[in-house]
């Protein structure tokens, strides 16, 4: 075991001992190393002023993603790059391009978020091999970015422009200098970092994993942080015991077998986006809406789910989907149906020491079948009022089977059992889904919050239903306002 | 005013930088990290700076005990109300800054320390011990004015009403504007259309929040770095609250990070002086996001009535509005230009508009952009846009038929003089997007808006360096590109190239007092100044050249860059450019420079019309803006992309407004949603590209007939867009914001009320 952390900024190598684990990589940047570039708007990860760039090995090559420093723990940096706006200043002081597009097009009123936009810029930028963004994928990559005084045009047109800037003069002299850099720390020790009352454990196999968390029962598990961020930063929690799934080797792990899809409860949003599009389309789509592109660079698919949210978008989709989770204990490993998972607010059927080590979903014979509705005040970057997720299946104009469930709607994650079962053996028509929608008062009684009001989570979850059903017989394009057939589902990493 | 200030249509119409678009002087340090904002900035030293704010909404308190806080280790200094006098010119902003008898919000400052680390100063803030005697409390405007309310202040007594009430109420003021007898107005109309609406509450949502750093000496000498819009009245502000000379305390304003109106007085500012004096150390202090939304200055919320009458030919025969505006905590309310500016676009013969100034359980609200104005014309657009479609005339036509023009009786006084409302709706009706077909669930709003634009005190310096370049000083910090048009006007006046030219916002001990950056004033009252040192200037660079070439000063001209000789005694001499002289500075007098200070005036009123073109989904609720147009008189642009920037934000903010941002009350007085996790502010993907037109009726006022442009922007667009909305939803919404739910709600009455 290593008693520090490592990793590079702007290509130095840094060592993280002696110090809480719980130091925000933000808080690191501007407060010890005076690199102010950084900006702190809000410390929770909704404004993207702290967005920096941290890459990753990754089967080999190098990855870039741009993240909120705000809510990375230090330690979680463990063996990657991070790349600040610093560092963007080319040989001889030139701009990269993304900053000068920005520069071109008049993109920095106040020129506080500006750092944070050209890191997304800057990230976009490298995964394109150079290329400039359409406007759907600017959308797409700027969500987690606010922007108060110009309105987006210009910055929009600075992501659409910057591909017909030349090229920076350093580009591949120092990717290959990254990439050396990033394999020499490869190591498969597990890392600890600790101050006098907190200890974080960065563990690199899913048996030390497990171990771990057999001997600290009581730790918390981080793998994104998008959430637990927040304690710190916000509910000023101290967190005496971490446990960090990010190194954890295979615990990301993407597969498909069996006409079923296994994802890792360690996958980033970013990396299962892709094949969840591919196989469950509205899923795809709801997933490029949870959160930011940083949000969904960092955040886990299994956070989403062992947070145990009532609206977290995941579980909803997943419960229709019948997803099985498999939950693991030392070498014991366990399968339930996900929406048994879901005891009660905040309960979930975890015992101590167990944790969720991946989803499995089978495939669908027909994928446009299942559907995924969130609705939020604002379209991107936003939490959920209400998540409505369906499949219903239809054999010779009679409902076979319908599995619907919501998020938003009551305590957990929950399966509208009543409205189910008002659709099975009947036809499929308006007047089946209209007889149904009584029936959502026996499955749910939703409250009353700043995101919506009872009355309106029950109206538009009904809603919901009708639309599924309009969307089953009529073009998807003419039901649609925005999302899934006027914007391409890939999120992050479609190009 | 001098001469020079007054348009001069021969100067305008040859101008050579005016008008073009050089990239912003600050746009590489902005890009690339360099450009120190607030939180920026470390002294060696420094102290952590840290707040106690109340938990209760409403409380007295009974007493504060500050040492077991006091006597952890780190801790250098604790403050409360005992470490601030009485400052009854200054009362309504001392108790804002540190509460005194009373807690009058959620999130009000009581205390506040300074320690070593951010751990041991949030550890202190735990030790310390308030005691409050919680009491009822109102965050609702209408509910405030009730005459059962929980009253915050006893000192109050409403005025502006005869006779004046003998029981204090949490109603501050009232005022009245208007002409004519509406009653009788009211009688001639052949159709009248009464609406109460409803506006939440809202913030600039600045992207930075306030940071600050005070380093005070024991000799009383103080320095204070702070993200501001107006370092000067920061200056004064804190020197009254702390009880020092103006002279004793130097403010430097660094980069800021967005401010709307926002940073335009003291939140966290005088607490680091007074922590720094105690502890004998620097002190910075830096609010978190939840602090900017629940204790800095959002705006009011309002409740109007609103009444129209017309004849059926279009005429607008009466107009009558009730505005009522809650302030926060403490008066001051912009329910004064809320009045003044809801009517302001109609020529009318009969108008009164009617205000109230009222305090609630809320922080204390700030200027954010036009402030008041957006609200009551959010009221009087909506109506007006009612009444024309009622009578079946085109929105546009309508607004045409009633619009102010040069020499028209302003609703609130003044009359008129040349302006740009009728060529902004003649150019929104030539616009093709008020040509574009709408498909269904889609509506078009169009509104119109003012705002007077200020002027006021200002005072800048232009220094003409030894190798030919130019320095300009400005007092007004840069929120919208004004160190690039400074540096135009300076290149224009002088001859030289933009490049030549560099301006810097600089401290509070390089100039003399100068307003903040507020009331769309800056290009204006700050580039007059430089126009006219620049001026001075030239005059001076004759002088000199004409005592090389040995002739008198007035046989001298400046052309393009050059002192020429000119005239029948001038002789033969090759003209010399400005570094020429600049060279020889020393041997012919000294340095060169232009000064100027002035109270301005004449800051040229500007209107506004805006083409918003919305899609409801009548199964959510959702709104989505397709297409945006907004067109506005900027007298004339100085650099058209800065014009077209602020023209835009104002848009945005308002489609904000007017769309999802609220403060959210709970029945216990506290804000629901102080983050930007839960008050949403636009994203990339809410947005059309939003097109601009600008109009150029010149300022009789100023030289190139520059208007104000920052804050006419946001006045049109929450009438735009609830016009568009209810023309898509098939229904009149009466209350921002427009979220989902409100939307769906109403179109869901509106249809069982039809069934």
């Amino acid at each position: 075991m290593r008693d520090h952390g490592t990793f590079l900024l702007n290509g130095e190598r840094h060592e993280i001992r002696d110090m809480s684990p719980t130091t925000t990589l933000l808080n690191y940047l501007r407060e010890d190393q005076k690199l102010t570039g950084t900006k702190e708007g809000c410390a929770e990860g909704d404004c993207g002023a702290c967005t920096v760039v941290v890459s990753e090995l990754v089967d080999g090559a190098v990855q870039h993603r741009a993240v909120n420093a705000c809510i990375q723990f230090l330690p979680m940096l463990e063996g990657k790059s991070v790349t600040t706006v610093e560092r963007l200043r080319g040989p001889g002081g030139t701009l990269h391009p993304c900053q000068q597009a920005l520069v071109d097009t008049h993109g920095s009123q106040c020129g506080f978020c500006t750092p944070g936009f050209a890191m997304s810029l800057f990230a976009a930028y490298e995964d394109r091999q150079g290329k400039g963004l359409d406007r759907d994928t600017a959308n797409d990559v700027l969500a987690g970015n606010l922007c108060r005084c110009t309105g987006y045009g210009p910055i929009i047109t600075a992501a659409e422009t910057m591909g017909d800037l030349p090229a920076p003069q350093w580009g591949e002299d120092r990717a290959a200098r990254e990439l050396r850099a990033l394999e020499a720390l490869c190591h498969t020790d597990t890392v600890k970092v600790a101050s006098t009352d907190q200890q974080f454990f960065a563990p690199a196999t899913l048996g030390e994993f497990a171990e771990l968390f057999a001997e600290f029962p009581d730790a918390t598990i981080v793998a994104g942080a998008t959430d637990v961020g927040l304690w710190v930063t916000k509910r000023h929690m101290h967190l005496k015991t971490i446990i960090y799934t990010g190194r954890v080797q295979g615990f990301a792990h993407i597969a498909v077998s069996d006409n079923t899809l296994t994802i890792g409860a360690g996958a980033t949003y970013s990396d299962a986006i892709q094949t969840l599009a591919e196989h469950f389309p509205d899923l795809g789509e709801l997933v490029r809406r949870i959160g930011s592109t940083q949000v969904r660079n960092a955040g886990t698919i299994g956070g989403n789910i062992a947070n145990g949210s009532p609206i977290g978008d995941c579980p909803p989709a997943l419960i229709a989907l019948n997803a099985t989770l498999v939950l693991r204990t030392g070498d014991a490993q366990r399968r339930i149906p996900l929406e048994d998972f879901f005891v009660d607010y905040g309960v979930q059927d975890r015992k101590p020491g167990e944790f969720v080590e991946a989803i499995e979903v089978p495939l669908l014979e027909n994928p446009d079948q299942f559907r995924c509705y969130k609705l939020t005040k604002r379209f991107d970057q936003d939490i959920s009022a209400v998540c409505g997720c369906f499949h219903v299946t239809v054999d010779d104009g009679q409902v076979s089977s319908a599995r619907i469930a919501y998020g938003g709607m009551a305590a957990t994650p929950k399966r509208a059992s009543a409205v189910e079962a008002a659709l099975v053996g009947k036809a499929w028509t308006m007047e089946t889904c209209e007889a149904a929608l009584s029936k959502f008062s026996e499955d749910f009684s939703p409250m009353t919050d700043m995101r919506a009001s009872s009355d309106y989570r029950m109206r538009s979850a009904q809603n919901l239903l009708i639309k599924y059903f309009v969307e089953g017989t009529e073009p998807l394009s003419t039901t649609r306002l925005v999302g899934r057939g006027s914007t391409i589902a890939g999120g992050a990493n479609h190009a | 005013m001098t001469h020079s200030s007054d348009f001069n249509a021969e100067k305008a119409s040859n101008l050579k930088v005016i008008g073009t678009r050089p990239a912003r002087p600050d746009g590489v340090d902005k890009v690339t990290g360099r450009a120190r904002f607030g939180a920026d900035m470390n002294l060696p030293g420094q102290l952590v700076g840290r707040i106690l704010r109340s938990p209760h909404p409403h409380a007295i308190i009974k007493s504060i005990d500050t040492s077991a806080a006091e006597a952890l280790d780190g801790v250098k200094a604790v403050v409360t109300r005992d470490d601030f006098a009485e400052n009854p010119d200054n009362h309504a902003v001392l108790c804002n800054v540190m509460a005194r008898e009373k807690a009058l919000y959620e999130g009000h400052t009581v205390a506040a320390v300074a320690a070593s680390t951010a751990t041991i100063a949030r550890k202190a803030l735990k030790l310390i011990n308030v005691d409050y005697e919680p009491l009822p409390h109102v965050t609702d405007v209408d509910a405030a004015m009730q005459p059962d309310a929980p009253v915050l202040h006893d000192t109050i007594f409403t005025s502006g009403v005869d006779p004046v009430p003998t029981i204090p109420s949490n109603i501050v003021a009232r005022c009245e504007f208007g002409h004519g007898d509406v009653e009788a107005g009211f009688a001639k109309a052949d159709i009248i259309v009464e609406r109460e609406l409803k506006t939440a509450a809202t913030h600039q949502g600045y992207i930075e929040p306030h940071a600050c750093v005070a380093s005070v000496s024991t000799d009383g000498m103080s320095e204070l770095w702070c993200c501001t819009q107006g370092h000067f009245d920061d200056r004064k502000i804190c020197a009254a609250l702390l009880g020092i000379d103006v002279s004793r305390l130097r403010v430097t304003a660094s980069e800021i990070g967005g401010g709307f109106g926002g940073k335009t007085t003291v939140f966290i500012e005088p607490v680091a002086l007074a922590l720094s004096r105690k502890a004998g150390r620097p002190v910075k202090i830096v609010m978190s996001r939840e602090e900017v939304f629940k204790a800095s200055g959002p705006t009011a919320s309002t409740s109007m009535r609103v009444k129209i009458g017309v004849t059926n030919d279009g005429r607008m025969t009466a107009c009558d509005g009730e505005f009522r505006l809650q302030g926060g905590a403490f008066e001051g309310s912009p329910f004064d230009s809320a009045a003044m500016t809801a009517f302001a676009c109609y020529d009318l013969e009969n108008v009164k508009s009617v205000a109230f100034d009222v305090v609630v359980n809320r922080p204390k609200g700030a200027a954010y952009r036009a402030p008041g104005a957006p609200m009551s014309v959010y009221g009087v657009e909506s109506v007006v846009d009612e009444v024309a479609l009622k009578i079946g005339m085109d929105p546009i036509e309508f607004r045409l038929k009633n619009a102010v023009r040069d020499g028209s009786q302003s609703s609130y006084g003044p009359k008129f003089g040349p302006n740009g409302l009728v060529e902004t709706l003649e150019a929104a009706k030539a616009h093709p997007q008020y040509k574009t077909p709408l498909g269904p669930n889609q509506g078009r709003g169009i509104a119109s808006g003012f705002w007077f634009n200020y002027g006021g005190e200002t005072c800048s310096n232009l220094n003409i360096n030894a190798d030919g370049t130019v320095t300009l000083a400005v007092g007004t910090p840069d929120i919208g590109g004004s160190r690039a048009s400074m540096c135009m006007m300076a290149a224009e006046e002088l001859g030289i190239p933009y490049d030549s030219v560099r301006a810097t916002v600089v401290d509070t001990g390089a100039l003399g007092f100068n307003e903040g950056s507020y009331g769309s004033r800056v290009t204006y009252a700050s580039g007059l100044a430089i126009i006219n040192a620049a001026q001075q200037a030239i005059t001076e660079m004759c002088k000199r050249a004409s005592m090389m070439w040995d002739i008198p000063a007035d046989a001298v001209t400046w052309e393009d860059g050059y002192a020429k000789p000119s005239g029948a005694n001038a002789g033969e001499f090759e003209p010399m450019s400005l570094a020429e002289i600049a060279a020889i500075a020393a041997n012919t007098g000294g340095p060169i420079a232009g000064h100027r200070e002035h109270n301005a005036d004449s800051a040229g009123i500007s209107f506004g019309t805006h083409i918003v073109d919305t899609e409801v989904d009548p199964e959510t609720g959702r709104v989505d803006v397709l297409r945006y147009t907004v067109i506005q008189d900027a007298g004339k642009a100085i650099h058209p992309d800065y014009v077209e920037g602020q023209f835009q934000g104002g848009a945005v903010q308002g489609i904000g407004w007017a769309l999802n941002e609220e403060y959210i009350y709970g029945d216990d007085g506290k804000l629901q949603n102080a983050g930007f996790l839960d008050y949403r502010v636009p994203v990339a993907s809410d947005l059309p590209m939003i097109d601009t037109v600008i109009v150029e009726v010149p300022n009789p006022g100023h030289p190139y007939g520059v208007r104000g442009v920052g804050e006419t922007g946001i006045v049109p667009p929450l009438a735009a867009v609830a016009n568009s909305v209810s023309a898509a939803a098939g229904v009149r919404l009466s209350e921002l914001p427009m979220s989902p739910p409100r939307v769906l709600k109403a179109m869901d009455d509106a249809k069982q009320a039809a069934e």
